[in-house]
């Protein structure tokens, strides 16, 4: 593989978002908008692919005088990110469209829309490509920015308190993690003297055994905290809910499959710093704790649940919580379950949320008790809802299945770290089983009550099909395919991110 | 100067943090809202003067460059910034607190002490110059977090939040004689942009409510 | 006694010190008025104008209620001695002084509480509703200011290792220059600031050139006097002023003070002090044309602003050092 073919391929992953940003804010057509979307998108993907050939080949990938750093799992994330982000713009065409075509949105709000979306993915890859700790927390928070207007984006009351609550808590939380960077920075100068580079992930896993137990231990819990309000982690979850509700649905797709994630990524890279000066125990057990909690909060808010978006968002809660688990747990079963868990709910999320938006088009509720006979309604949404739906509740054959089996057998076989509970006790499984199952049946009655059953009589049936719903059948066939053939590529890539992960 | 043993030195950058600290206590025991803009930009010039300190005490150029940005960007546009919006706001006073003023002053007292024993561990280890500056930066965060929940306004929410970055960059100036300097530079953009997009959310909320009290920002439950 | 002084040096030196407190006090109270009519463009009377307001005061003859008790009469007397004992066991401008054995911290506050205490009762006293309503408002503040005032000073006794005022200024102005608990004096000093107007009834605590019902609250309870009576009062109430002044300026700013007794050192003591003393009088003059009085359940506030300052500052001594 070329060297500069590479830096090339690097280059592109930051670049279009750029420039397709700032165009946006100057074209007013919607076709050229969304022509230039996918472009940018496309292009994003075919990068992604190119810097993937050449981790799998090299190991990693450190480009532009080590502002970038791509390894395994930074790729996984890209994947992610490229792929949600393709089948969110192939929605969009169709979403945003009829939006226009209603009235709701003027076209110049539309090219904000774009700018602020552009910059969103920018800001994520950012994050996730970053070298340095300081330049990835500036992405993070930059996210957060510029998804704020983009979840406040019909100004309804509703929205803007959410769109506030959104920006007020992360914008803490992020505070807090920039804290722990700030800690993290102070415990590698100690040990590598020099300034600037310091910060750099290549250097601090050099060094990483060399460093102060104490200060990384205080620093990591500032990240964690900081970062899991991010990734919507109970106690700092109260954002999550509302501002899912409140976002466009394409929003919503994205900032469920793939903020949380990147915001994962952020913490399992400073769990992968700390844990080679402290004890995995430690920052494990801080983990499947927070994990456990989150699982079981949002088990038993799924069930409360009326309105079918802020299921979703419990579900997304929930899920983060699993992977969480998984990772805290530890071990190449529990790390690789929770990697594939990250980024089969990614899919398996972002297809719920374009179901939704779909529905609540048509239906112009979100009330779970209005929406019925979704199968003479919109027959391909309810497709999509019927595959997200089973999916989330882990059945197989969807891919859910096989990482949360995987998650939960790490669970029975080796227990949460033995710092944070007795030695051998078999209560966090049993807990993680029940929680799954209250969620498992909350989650699907609601699901098969809109799915089928008589269609209301004021809503128009018939659903025309149109580019917006190939990501239905994308998301679909991945989500199938990855339960029962896992190509072995992907899981060489997985298997790799997390041998990286456990390498201490 | 040869006065400027480092003893002195330190004590010279201690007395600046406690002066964040007193700026940051007025901030909390204040009910008017452009009084505590002025407290914020007060206390941000004290922020700069101590970087611009640390910096001559220790050589850093680059800590000279954060002190001018912190000039720039939080004495003079972000103070604008937020009064144009409380007058066009017309928001003049915090009236009905949820922790009234002494009992919020007690409370800030207590977050200082869980600060220092939080730093305790790492402070014998640090740079002689700003060994207690950490602490206090850790003491003001809490506070600027404390403030940000037992305030109703929004706007008092934001100035907050901005007295919560100002602990971050003490805090990273004290520790690590400043981060590099781009990432320096992008904390700031990411505070403006912020303190600009709250802002204009603001005049949005302004707009959809008729008030800027957040008490209204409830209709969201489970 | 200090070591190698005769009871004649001993006697002098004190009564030197009580002379330039009861000098100086009317003039301070002056220049603070000064200071505000200059602020609000008016030529304003002269600083020495209380020196004559005084002596007018002296040559009336009081009226005393019939319905008065003899705290009544008696008040003004306890309240000039007591305020002029704390006065006394302040360092003003040598830092050894004869009476100093006795200077303790507590011994302090309480004889200033004493003079309260009576003030309150004479308030009372009268049967007047004025002179109740004041007394009731004084003894809110009276009974926040005290423990603010007492942890600022211990704060600083921490530093110089004893309770002793005049040891306090003595060790402090023998250091030369150097600060050692920089962040500690400053919380203390910014509380011992807010006690001072509290105590001494400023702005933003109390206007002191009010009459009015709904703000005053020294003023009511000194309502009923008149003559030589009031005169005392007045006076008292200027060398506190000049007390609480004295105090910040000598534990915070020592240098300048006179460490040893002689003529030299003394004369640029008295030199420094005069001039500490009046740069503070402009600045209270100053704070008190910048601010509003406050309401009067809001002063609980500032108050609690003031103890939570005295409180860090203990704090920091004890932390910050190690």
């Amino acid at each position: 593989m070329m060297e500069s073919t590479v830096m090339i391929a690097v280059g592109l992953l930051l670049l279009p978002p750029l420039t397709a940003g700032c165009l946006s804010l100057l074209i007013n057509s919607s076709r050229w908008l969304h022509v230039i979307n996918l472009i940018s998108i496309g292009t994003l993907v075919g990068a992604e692919a190119v810097v993937a050939r050449a981790v799998f080949l090299q190991g990693s990938v450190t480009a532009f005088a080590e502002i970038v750093y791509i390894d395994a799992l930074s790729s996984v994330i890209l994947f992610i990110i490229g792929t949600v982000g393709l089948a969110c713009s192939l929605y969009m065409r169709s979403y945003m469209d009829e939006q226009v075509a209603r009235g709701v949105i003027a076209p110049k709000r539309l090219s904000l829309f774009f700018f602020l979306f552009h910059m969103f993915i920018l800001a994520m890859v950012l994050a996730t490509v970053a070298n340095s700790l300081g330049v990835q927390w500036v992405a993070i928070e930059a996210t957060t920015l510029a998804t704020t207007f983009l979840i406040a984006f019909w100004r309804r009351r509703e929205s803007l308190e959410a769109g506030w609550k959104y920006l007020i808590l992360c914008s803490v939380g992020i505070s807090l993690a920039l804290f722990g960077v700030v800690l993290m920075y102070y415990s590698s100068l100690r040990v590598l003297g020099d300034v600037s580079s310091a910060l750099n992930i290549t250097q601090l896993q050099q060094v990483a055994a060399q460093l102060d137990p104490h200060i990384l231990k205080l620093a990591f819990v500032f990240l964690f905290v900081g970062y899991g309000t991010k990734v919507g982690l109970v106690p700092m979850h109260s954002w999550l809910p509302d501002a899912y509700t409140e976002a466009p649905a394409p929003v919503a797709a994205m900032l469920a499959g793939v903020l949380e994630t990147v915001a994962v990524y952020a913490i399992l890279r400073c769990r992968g710093i700390a844990d080679q000066a402290l004890s995995p125990d430690f920052t494990g057990g801080l983990l499947a704790l927070f994990g456990l909690i989150s699982f079981a909060l949002a088990a038993f808010f799924i069930l409360l649940q009326h309105n079918y978006k802020r299921l979703f968002a419990y579900s997304s809660i929930e899920h983060m919580g699993l992977a969480m688990v998984g990772f805290g747990v530890g071990g190449p079963l529990g790390t690789f379950g929770g990697l594939f868990h990250l980024v089969n709910h990614a899919f398996a999320k972002s297809l719920a949320f374009f179901a939704a938006g779909n529905i609540h088009r048509r239906f112009k509720t979100v009330e779970i008790d209005q929406v019925r006979g979704l199968t003479t309604v919109l027959p391909w949404s309810a497709l999509a809802l019927l595959i997200s739906g089973l999916a989330l509740t882990a059945l197989p054959p969807f891919a859910l299945f096989t990482s949360e089996m995987q998650i939960i057998t790490a669970l029975s076989s080796s227990g949460l770290p033995d710092e944070w509970t007795q030695p051998g006790t078999r209560i966090p499984v049993v807990i993680l089983l029940l929680c799954s199952v209250v969620a498992f049946a909350g989650f699907l009655y609601r699901i098969t009550g809109m799915v089928w059953g008589p269609a209301p009589k004021d809503v128009v049936p018939g659903e025309r099909w149109s580019v917006g719903h190939v990501p239905i059948i994308l998301l679909g066939t991945m989500l199938a395919g990855f339960g029962l053939a896992l190509p072995a590529s992907l899981r060489h890539f997985v298997e790799m991110a997390s041998a990286l992960l456990l390498s201490r | 100067m040869s006065w400027l043993t480092p003893h002195v030195a330190t004590q010279i950058v201690d007395f600046s943090s406690a002066m964040l600290l007193l700026t940051c206590f007025a901030i909390v025991a204040q009910r008017r809202l452009s009084a505590c803009v002025d407290l914020f930009a007060l206390q941000s010039l004290f922020l700069a003067m101590t970087a611009a300190l640390v910096a001559f005490l220790t050589g850093s150029r680059h800590i000279y460059i954060a002190a001018a940005l912190t000039v720039v960007v939080k004495v003079i546009v972000i103070p604008r910034v937020l009064k144009g919006v409380i007058e066009r706001l017309n928001v003049t006073r915090e009236l009905v607190m949820k922790i009234n003023v002494p009992a919020s002053l007690l409370i800030c007292g207590a977050l200082v002490m869980i600060a220092f024993f939080i730093t305790q561990p790492i402070i014998p280890f640090g740079h002689l110059l700003t060994r207690d500056s950490l602490a206090i930066a850790l003491a003001i965060v809490l506070i600027g977090f404390f403030t940000m929940i037992s305030r109703q306004k929004a706007v008092t929410q934001l100035i907050a939040f901005l007295v919560m970055e100002n602990g971050l960059f003490l805090g990273a100036t004290a520790a690590t004689y400043g981060m590099p300097l781009i990432v320096e530079l992008g904390v700031f953009f990411d505070v403006l942009v912020a303190a600009l997009i709250a802002g204009i959310y603001t005049n949005r909320l302004q707009d959809a409510f008729d008030s800027v009290d957040t008490v209204h920002l409830s209709e969201l439950k489970e | 006694m200090i070591a190698g002084q005769s009871i004649f040096q001993a006697i002098v030196l004190t009564l030197a010190q009580a002379i330039v407190l009861i000098a100086l006090s009317p003039a301070i109270v002056g220049l603070i008025r000064k200071v505000k009519a200059r602020f609000q463009c008016r030529r304003g009377a002269a600083i020495f104008q209380p020196y004559a307001d005084l002596r007018k005061l002296f040559c009336k003859q009081p009226v005393v209620s019939t319905t008065t008790s003899w705290i009544f009469t008696a008040t003004p007397y306890i309240v000039f001695a007591s305020t002029m004992t704390a006065g006394l066991l302040v360092p003003v401008f040598a830092s050894q002084m004869p009476l100093n054995f006795a200077g303790n911290i507590i011994a302090f506050v309480y004889l200033l509480a004493l003079g309260t205490f009576f003030l309150i009762l004479a308030g009372l006293d009268a049967g007047s509703p004025f002179g109740g309503m004041g007394s009731s408002r004084e003894s809110i503040v009276a009974s926040l200011t005290e423990p603010a005032m007492i942890m600022a000073i211990f704060a600083i006794a921490l530093t110089a290792g004893s309770t002793n005022l005049s040891t306090i200024v003595h060790r402090t102005a023998l250091l030369e220059g150097i600060v050692t608990d920089p962040a500690s004096h400053v919380m203390a000093l910014a509380a011992l600031f807010i006690v001072a107007l509290a105590e001494t009834g400023r702005v933003p605590v109390d206007n002191p050139a009010t009459h009015l019902e709904l703000t005053m609250i020294h003023e009511a309870m000194v309502l009923e006097y008149s003559g030589r009576y009031l005169a005392l009062v007045e006076w008292a109430s200027g060398i506190k002023l000049l007390v609480f002044l004295t105090l910040i300026a000598n534990v915070f700013v020592p240098w300048g003070i006179a460490t040893s007794v002689t003529p030299a050192a003394l004369s640029i003591g008295l030199t420094v002090y005069v001039a500490k003393v009046a740069g503070l009088a402009v600045l209270i003059g100053t704070i008190e044309c910048m601010f509003a009085k406050l309401r009067l359940f809001r002063i609980t506030d500032l108050l609690g602003v003031a103890f939570i300052l005295a409180l860090l500052g203990l704090l920091f001594f004890y932390i910050l050092r190690g």
